[in-house]
């Protein structure tokens, strides 16, 4: 049992895109290029050259947002979403009916169609491909060239996860719709 | 919420995506017949049974060898993982490193011989058996060698970059014996490679773990990923310990991690470095007592830099950087020396001043004290191996290369564009026949394809070896598949730096095809030609005459054979395995060779050395062992610590050039009396074209999912961004009537493509660009054909007169919406 999280470095991000090939090589992602749990948002450039605004221009690394209160969850009329031992909101095929009232409830966009199965998926923090077989961090963390992100265990406060969030700034999205994600941006 | 967060993609950096056309575009070809089954692309879960192993290699999807490890169920590779071992890749793979199992399953690879039945380039082939391949060579090279009286260099051949690379090379230039070698340096890093070595006595690692100010000037190391560059850089970045300030006429990925970006007018960089330069003197900002140590003729250049006149507001009229700004970051660079660097940068092929620009960097480094220390250049260590010598027969009528004279200086190498260019008009001083090309493209990778394809018709014989049905492969008259690499084991390979390292790439899993790795093709090769060209020089080569007449007495022919080296085969008899044994045995004892196969990496106490520093960080030797400051007393170090460069070659530039061998050259007296070029880095402004009024500058670049054109047929790639285009200027496009996605054509004099629009304020008004990679002929490449653009179709066949380099960006361009 444990409550995982994740801390984005996210200043360090470069958009070279790893982390999607990682996420769909190990949890056998359909291809296509809708079809990922994972990816990097691209703020439209301000500016006119040759002023362009480079704050502008941060990179927004982004994946499911592990709500501790889900609107996903909430709206799924069979429970094929549901949270997990650990904290994680997991979506079980074999329940889905495809109603796509979660990818609607969802405020960050995270859900998508997958085409074989003809079921929502998401980002599970690899519950079902590394954490099970005792991996200690997820195929996005351990592939990015700049280490973007720190995935751990929210309760035990000695872990590195904890230990960033008390000692740097750090924000989550769309914290006022009440969803309490557990993905955090460090500043 | 500080960014917008979307899974929606939008225009960014290279890629241009738009979900909706590129997932019709991308599934319906995966679909399409034999792409028809996605497990077969290796998107495969692990099952985790018990049959799983786990396999140290080396990733090849692109030049920089990032350590990964396989797993491996039921001879199937279901993931590659960063392996956190190798200091180099500081445990990661990029998105081509994952990719990599899509490469290995590809349906289109290359699965066996194959012998060109229809005319060259019609792409019509026979599947043929190893020796049928072999002897159709033999057979043609009999011929020509015959006709030509064994002038061995009538065999022309090329390269890319990879750890077999020198296997074949040795194999045509000791063995078969031709100098006509074209590497692919002269289309990429040349001079860079020539600037900072004849500079600083070596190329160097930029330390930017350590560095507090980093110039980038075109080198997009977010995109173009250089390990461990890329990594220690962006950590950093954004007011957290270095600063950065990128020249690139493109705001790309790495700008946008700047904390200053200066958009430059292409190819007047010389005319910046020389201001910076200027300012540092004329304000007397430089490390005083480093100049007088370490830098020879320093009073000299100054006097030069300071009498031309080189100011801020002289470099701003070239430039278009305002001159407060080139003060700017002139001081701020002194300030923070010498934990200061101009990067060295890699692809440094684009206009006819480039050697200069590269000397004129490394002097201005070097005069805020930064090379051989902490945060500066470094040299690093190197940790030997073994030796595998292969003995090489000289032939007295192997002629020299037939392009030395095209440019100052033009080495072992060779200069590729001017290669070709004198075989096809006509000023050859004996005629090239035949061509053997080794995991490169020329057909798109060398500047203006239509000359590259006069050239290859031109051979009586076309030997290509690589993975995959190229546009090259397609001019082919027998096509050699090498194994891929996950499926052979390399050279193994020393890695220098402040942290050095030997990698091995062991081979993961077994050949799916019937392919074989370069040691074996040459073995089997050279077993087939020893006898054959042996007995055509001996008909010609009076010096082998002689020997086998003094020799008489003691076996004759067979003891020459022998003993000098005309087995051709010899030297590729072991297995590659085999040959790494020896080589890390023999210095570091079978303890390391154990460690090297079971962890992929070796170093001395690194089971001492190596810590987990926290999740996703690690310690790969203790501060006070790392390899800061080497230099003691001679200022000799290695040149490059890389296969792009040939070490030998370099060794000979740095003895004919450079004067006092142990101080950084501030003056090249010696390349200036031998081969006319400026001892001192000099602005030429003959050697400059701006860009006429309503017309455009090309320039060409490379980026984080793609390694040139070598994966551009890569399934999970191409879902990340499906083809190339054009960027231009947002403004400017409106005028013209132009909007996103609309097919324009790009013309310049040698040529015409087209491409669709990427409208965006990240490029300037007279300035178009699309990446490198893109727009395959062969149609055997079913994802990649006909995709995007070749951007060699509209590059002119420019190039620098120094060392030959190709000089990409000198092409003005117009365009028209169709
Ligand atoms: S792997 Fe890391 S740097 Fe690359 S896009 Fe993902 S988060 Fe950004
Ligand atoms: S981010 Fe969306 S999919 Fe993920 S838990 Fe929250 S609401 Fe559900
Ligand atoms: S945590 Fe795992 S499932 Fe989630 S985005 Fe990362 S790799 Fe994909
Ligand atoms: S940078 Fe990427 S493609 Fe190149 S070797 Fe490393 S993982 Fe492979």
């Amino acid at each position: 049992m444990a409550r995982y999280g994740m801390a984005l470095d996210y200043k360090s991000c470069i958009n070279c895109k790893a982390c999607e090939s990682a996420c769909k090589e190990e949890n056998g992602i359909l291809l296509g290029a809708d079809k990922h749990r994972i990816w990097v948002g691209v703020p439209e450039m301000e500016g006119i050259f040759p002023n362009l605004s480079i704050g502008s221009s941060s990179y927004a690394p982004s994946q499911c947002q592990q709500c501790d209160n889900a609107p996903c969850q909430e709206v799924c009329p069979t429970n094929a979403t549901y949270y997990d031992d650990n904290g994680v909101v997991r979506v079980n095929p074999e329940q889905c009916i495809l109603c796509t009232y979660c990818m609607q409830a969802c405020p960050y966009d995270a859900r998508y169609i997958d085409d074989r199965t003809m079921t929502v998926d998401k980002c599970n923090f690899c519950s079902d491909t590394r954490l099970i077989n005792g991996e200690t961090t997820t195929a996005c963390q351990a592939t990015c060239p700049t280490k973007v992100r720190i995935f751990g265990d929210l309760d035990d406060p000695n872990s590195e996860i904890s230990q960033v969030l008390r000692d740097r700034e750090h924000y989550s999205l769309k914290t006022h719709l009440g969803t309490k994600p557990k993905l955090y941006y460090l500043t | 919420m500080k960014t917008e967060i979307s899974r929606r993609r939008f225009l960014q950096g290279s890629a241009a995506l738009t979900v909706v056309a590129v997932s019709g575009a991308a599934t319906a070809l995966i679909e399409k017949e034999e792409h028809d089954k996605v497990a077969s692309f290796g998107l495969r879960k692990t099952q985790w049974s018990d049959k799983l192993t786990e396999v140290p290699t080396l990733c090849e999807m692109c030049v920089n060898k990032c350590a990964a490890i396989a797993r491996v169920e039921d001879g199937v590779i279901t993931k590659l993982n960063p392996n956190p071992l190798f200091p180099k890749s500081r445990n990661m793979l990029c998105a081509r490193g994952n990719a990599g199992i899509q490469a290995l399953e590809d349906p289109d690879r290359l699965k066996y011989p194959l012998i060109r039945v229809g005319k060259r380039g019609e792409g019509k082939f026979k599947r043929v058996t190893w020796d049928e391949a072999y002897e159709h060579i033999k057979n043609k090279m009999v011929k020509i060698l015959d006709e030509e009286k064994d002038n061995r260099s009538t065999i022309g051949y090329c390269a890319g970059e990879g750890m077999a690379e020198h296997t074949y090379v040795s194999f045509m230039q000791d063995k078969i014996g031709s100098s006509n070698f074209v590497n692919h340096a002269t289309i990429c890093l040349t001079t860079t490679i020539a600037g900072y070595t004849l500079t600083l006595g070596g190329y160097g690692q930029a330390d930017l773990e350590n560095a507090e100010y980093v110039i980038m000037a075109g080198a997009n190391r977010a995109e173009a990923i250089v390990t461990p560059d890329t990594m220690d850089m962006f950590k950093r970045t954004k007011g957290r310990g270095a600063k950065l300030v990128v020249i690139d006429p493109r705001f790309t990925n790495t700008a946008s991690h700047a904390d200053k970006w200066l958009p430059i007018e292409v190819g007047t960089d010389l005319a910046f470095v020389l201001a910076l330069t200027h300012v540092a003197i004329s304000e007397g900002l430089y490390n005083k007592k480093f100049t007088q140590e370490n830098m020879s003729d320093f009073e000299a250049y100054k006097k030069h830099i300071l009498d031309k006149n080189y100011t801020p507001e002289w470099a701003e009229k070239i430039t278009g950087i305002k001159a407060n700004e080139i003060r700017e970051v002139a001081r701020d660079f002194m300030a923070h020396a010498p934990r200061s660097i101009y990067y060295q940068g890699r692809r440094t092929a684009w206009s006819f001043q480039d050697f200069q620009v590269r000397r004129a960097q490394a002097i201005f480094t070097a005069m805020g004290g930064g090379v051989d220390k902490k945060g500066g250049i470094l040299f690093g260590k190197k940790l030997e191996l073994g030796k595998h010598e292969i003995p090489s027969p000289s032939y007295f009528n192997a002629e020299p290369r037939i392009e030395k004279d095209k440019a100052a200086v033009v080495g072992t190498s060779g200069s590729w564009i001017a290669w070709r260019n004198t075989i096809i008009d006509g000023t050859a001083p004996y005629p090239v026949r035949a061509f053997f090309a080794y995991k490169q493209n020329p057909m798109l990778s060398v500047p203006n394809t239509s000359k590259t394809r006069q050239m290859l018709e031109k051979m009586d014989l076309v030997v290509v070896i690589d993975t995959m049905p190229s546009d090259t492969v397609m001019m082919a008259d027998v096509v050699l598949p090498e194994s891929h690499y996950l499926e052979r084991e390399d050279p193994v390979k020393t890695f220098g730096g402040s942290e050095p390292s030997i990698a091995l790439r062991k081979k993961v899993v077994d050949a799916k095809y019937d392919t074989k790795p370069v040691i074996e093709m040459m073995r089997e090769l050279g077993e087939k030609l020893a006898k054959p060209l042996f007995e055509i020089s001996k008909k010609y080569d009076e010096e082998l005459q002689e020997l086998i007449e003094d020799a008489q007495d003691e076996g004759g022919e067979e003891k020459v054979y022998k003993q000098e080296g005309y087995d051709l085969a010899e030297g590729y008899k072991h297995s590659q395995e085999t040959i790494n044994h020896h080589m890390v045995t023999s210095v570091y004892g079978e303890e390391a060779w154990k460690t090297l196969r079971e962890k992929g990496i070796f170093y001395p106490d690194m089971d001492k050395y190596f810590k987990k520093k926290s999740v996703n960080t690690y310690q790969y030797y203790p501060e006070h062992k790392k390899s800061y400051s080497v230099i003691k007393g001679e200022l000799d170090v290695e040149p490059y610590h890389d296969t792009c460069v040939d070490t030998k070659e370099i060794g000979v530039l740095k003895k004919e050039f450079r004067t006092a061998t142990s101080k950084i050259a501030c003056a090249l007296y010696n390349l200036e009396k031998k081969k006319g070029v400026d001892a001192m880095p000099t602005w030429r402004e003959e050697l400059y074209t701006p860009t006429p009024q309503g017309r455009f500058r090309f320039i060409t670049g490379r980026h984080g999912q793609f390694t040139q054109s070598g994966t551009s047929n890569n399934a999970l790639l191409l879902d990340l961004m499906d083809e190339n285009y054009l960027w231009i200027n947002k403004r400017v496009a409106q005028e013209k009537g132009i909007n996103f996605g609309d097919n324009i054509e790009v013309k310049s004099s040698i040529g015409a493509i087209q491409i669709k629009a990427y409208p965006t304020e990240k490029i300037g008004p007279n300035v178009v660009f699309f990446i490198h990679g893109f727009g395959a002929e062969s149609s055997e490449l079913t994802l990649a054909h006909h995709k995007g653009a070749n951007d060699n179709m509209i590059i002119e066949d420019h190039y620098e007169k120094s060392f030959g380099s190709a000089a990409m960006h000198e092409t003005i361009v117009d365009i028209r919406r169709v």
